[in-house]
C-alpha cells in the first residue's frame, strides 16, 4: 500500500498487534519489577534492617502532615454518602436505615478507598517525586558507593511508614466521615444524629469496620510498592520525574481497585 | 488546599499555634487568589483567544484516548465491586433483587459514573498536565513564552481545558457504560439476575440526567484549571516538578470531591425525591 512517494515520510506506523504487544510487555515488566522490589524489601524485614530515625521522620511526615487533607476528604465523603443514600431513604420512608446505609458504605468501601486514593495522591506521589529526584541526581548511586543499602536506608522506612500510616489514617478518616454523615443527615434530611448512630450501631457489625481496615493495609502495601518502584526507576531529568509520578499514581489507583475487588470476594 | 510545595526537610523556626494557623490561612487565601486568576484567564482566553489548528485535538487525544484503558479497567472493577457488595447487603434486608439494576443505574447516572471517573481522571490527567507544564516551567520554556508576549495560560492551559471539557464528558459516559455492564455480568453470575431484569432504566429521570451532566461539565472544567495552576506555580528543579504533580493530584481530587458535595446537595434540594 505504501506508494513510492511515501518513502520520505517518517517511520511507518506500527500495526495494532505490535502496539498491543509492546503495551503488554511493558505492563508485565512493570508488574514484575514491582514484585521483585516487594520481595527484596520483604527479605530485609527478616531480620528487620530498617533505619530507625528515617522511619520516624517518615511516619511524622506521612501521617501527621496528611491529617488535614484526609480530614477534609472524609468529612465531604460522609456528607456525599448521606446525600446519595438520602434519595433512597426518602423514597422508602425508612429513616432508621440511614445509619446502616451510609455507615456500611463508608466503613466497608468508600472510606478506605477514598482515603487510599487521597493518600496515594499526597504521600505516594510525594515519595515517587522524592526518590525520583534522588535517582536522577545520582544520590542513590552515591549511597550504594558508600556501601549503604538504599533499600534499607531509604525505601523500607518509607514503605513501612506508608502502610502503618494509611491504616491509622483510615481509622481517623472513618470516624470523621461518620461525623460528616451525621451532620448532613441532620441538616439536609432532618434525621437526628441519635437515629443515625442507633441505626449504625444496630445494623453494622464490627466485622464491617475490621474488613475496611484489613483492606486499608492491602492498599497501603500497593501504594508503597508502586510509588517507590516508579521513584527508583526514573530516567531523564525533571520531565522524567513528572512522568514517573504520573505513572506511579495511575498504577496505585489501578492496584487499589483490583485489590479491593479481590478482597471483597475473599473477605465477605 | 494543601501546601506540599515546600521542601519538608528545611529547618525553620517552629511557629506558635496561632502563627501557624495564620500562616495556613494566608497560604490558603493566596492559593485561592492565584487559582481564581488562572480560572478567569482560562475562561477569557477560551472565548477570546485563537489557537493553531489541531492543538485542541491533540490534547483530546492526550486527555481522552490515552485514558480510555485506565478508566475502563478501574470503572469495570468498581461496577463489579458495587453490585457484589450491594447484592450481599440487599439479600440481608429484602429477598428479591428485582430493583437492583434500576437502583444501580440511577446511582451511576446521578453520581457514581461522573464522580469516580473524575477522580480517576484527576489522578491521570491532572498529574499529566502538571508534570508537563511543570517541566516547561523549570526548563524556562514558560518564561520564554511570556517574553514573546504570549500568556502561558492561553498557550498551555486553554487547549487542555477545552479538550478536557469535551473528553471528560465522553469518558464519563463510556466509563459509566463499562461499569454498568460489568455490574450486569456480576449480577448474572453471582446472583442469577437476568440481564433483561437488570437493564431497567425505570428510576432514571430528568433530574438525575441533569445532575450527572452538570457534574461532567464541572469536573471537566475543574481538573485542567486546578492542575494547570499547580503546574504553572512550579519552582525548583526536578524536585519542584514532583511536588507540583503531587499537588495537582491532591488538589484536583479534592476539587472533585468538594464540587460533588455541592452539586449533589443542590440537586437534592432542587429535585427532591
Amino acid at each position: 500500500m505504501a506508494s513510492p512517494t511515501d518513502r520520505s515520510s517518517p517511520p511507518r506506523e506500527e500495526s495494532l498487534a505490535e502496539e498491543l504487544g509492546r503495551e503488554v510487555l511493558s505492563v508485565a515488566a512493570q508488574a514484575g519489577g514491582m514484585t521483585v522490589l516487594a520481595l527484596r524489601l520483604l527479605r530485609r524485614l527478616f531480620p528487620p534492617r530498617v533505619d530507625g530515625p528515617e522511619l520516624l521522620r517518615n511516619l511524622h511526615k506521612m501521617g501527621v502532615r496528611s491529617l488535614p487533607i484526609v480530614g477534609v476528604t472524609a468529612l465531604f465523603t460522609g456528607a456525599i454518602m448521606v446525600i446519595q443514600a438520602g434519595v433512597l431513604i426518602r423514597r422508602y420512608g425508612a429513616d432508621g436505615l440511614l445509619g446502616w446505609g451510609a455507615g456500611f458504605a463508608i466503613l466497608r468501601e468508600v472510606g478506605p478507598i477514598l482515603i487510599a486514593l487521597m493518600f496515594s495522591g499526597r504521600v505516594g506521589a510525594n515519595t515517587t517525586a522524592e526518590l525520583g529526584t534522588m535517582t536522577v541526581t545520582e544520590q542513590i548511586d552515591a549511597l550504594s558507593t558508600l556501601a549503604i543499602d538504599p533499600l534499607s536506608y531509604l525505601v523500607l522506612p518509607r514503605v513501612l511508614a506508608m502502610v502503618a500510616m494509611l491504616f491509622i489514617l483510615t481509622i481517623y478518616g472513618d470516624a470523621l466521615a461518620l461525623v460528616g454523615a451525621a451532620f448532613t443527615g441532620q441538616g439536609l434530611l432532618g434525621i437526628g444524629a441519635r437515629t443515625f448512630f442507633n441505626g449504625l450501631v444496630e445494623m453494622v457489625k464490627a466485622w464491617d469496620l475490621i474488613n475496611g481496615l484489613i483492606k486499608s493495609v492491602g492498599f497501603g502495601v500497593i501504594i508503597a510498592v508502586a510509588s517507590t518502584y516508579y521513584g527508583l526507576s526514573v530516567t531523564g531529568g525533571a520531565p522524567g520525574v513528572g512522568r514517573a509520578v504520573n505513572a506511579g499514581v495511575v498504577a496505585s489507583a489501578t492496584g487499589i481497585f483490583i485489590t479491593d475487588y479481590f478482597s471483597t470476594y475473599i473477605l465477605r | 488546599m494543601s501546601d506540599d510545595a515546600e521542601p519538608e526537610d528545611r529547618p525553620r523556626p517552629p511557629p506558635g499555634a496561632l502563627a501557624g494557623l495564620g500562616l495556613g490561612a494566608l497560604g490558603l487565601l493566596r492559593a485561592g487568589v492565584e487559582l481564581q486568576g488562572v480560572a478567569r484567564r482560562t475562561v477569557y482566553w477560551s472565548i477570546r483567544g485563537r489557537r493553531a489548528r489541531g492543538v485542541v485535538l491533540r490534547q483530546c487525544l492526550e486527555v481522552g484516548n490515552r485514558s480510555v484503558f485506565f478508566v475502563s479497567v478501574t470503572m469495570g472493577f468498581i461496577g463489579m465491586i458495587l453490585v457484589f457488595q450491594s447484592g450481599l447487603q440487599l439479600l440481608r434486608a429484602v429477598p428479591d433483587l428485582q430493583m437492583m439494576g434500576a437502583t444501580f443505574l440511577e446511582a451511576l447516572v446521578r453520581d457514581l459514573a461522573a464522580s469516580l471517573t473524575a477522580l480517576m481522571l484527576a489522578t491521570r490527567v491532572g498529574a499529566g498536565i502538571a508534570a508537563e507544564i511543570g517541566s516547561m516551567v523549570v526548563t524556562e520554556q514558560v518564561d520564554a513564552l511570556r517574553m514573546s508576549g504570549v500568556d502561558p495560560v492561553n498557550h498551555l492551559v486553554v487547549p487542555r481545558f477545552l479538550a478536557s471539557l469535551v473528553m471528560t464528558g465522553v469518558l464519563i459516559v463510556w466509563a459509566g457504560a463499562v461499569s454498568f455492564f460489568a455490574g450486569c455480568a456480576t449480577a448474572y453470575f453471582m446472583f442469577g439476575v437476568a440481564p433483561r431484569t437488570f437493564l431497567n432504566p425505570m428510576l432514571v429521570d430528568g433530574g438525575d440526567l441533569l445532575t450527572g451532566l452538570t457534574k461532567c461539565l464541572a469536573y471537566g472544567a475543574a481538573i485542567p484549571v486546578v492542575s494547570g495552576w499547580c503546574g504553572l506555580s512550579t519552582f525548583g528543579g526536578s524536585e519542584g516538578v514532583g511536588w507540583a504533580t503531587t499537588r495537582a493530584v491532591v488538589n484536583s481530587s479534592l476539587a472533585v470531591i468538594i464540587l460533588n458535595f455541592f452539586i449533589s446537595g443542590a440537586s437534592f434540594l432542587v429535585f427532591p425525591p
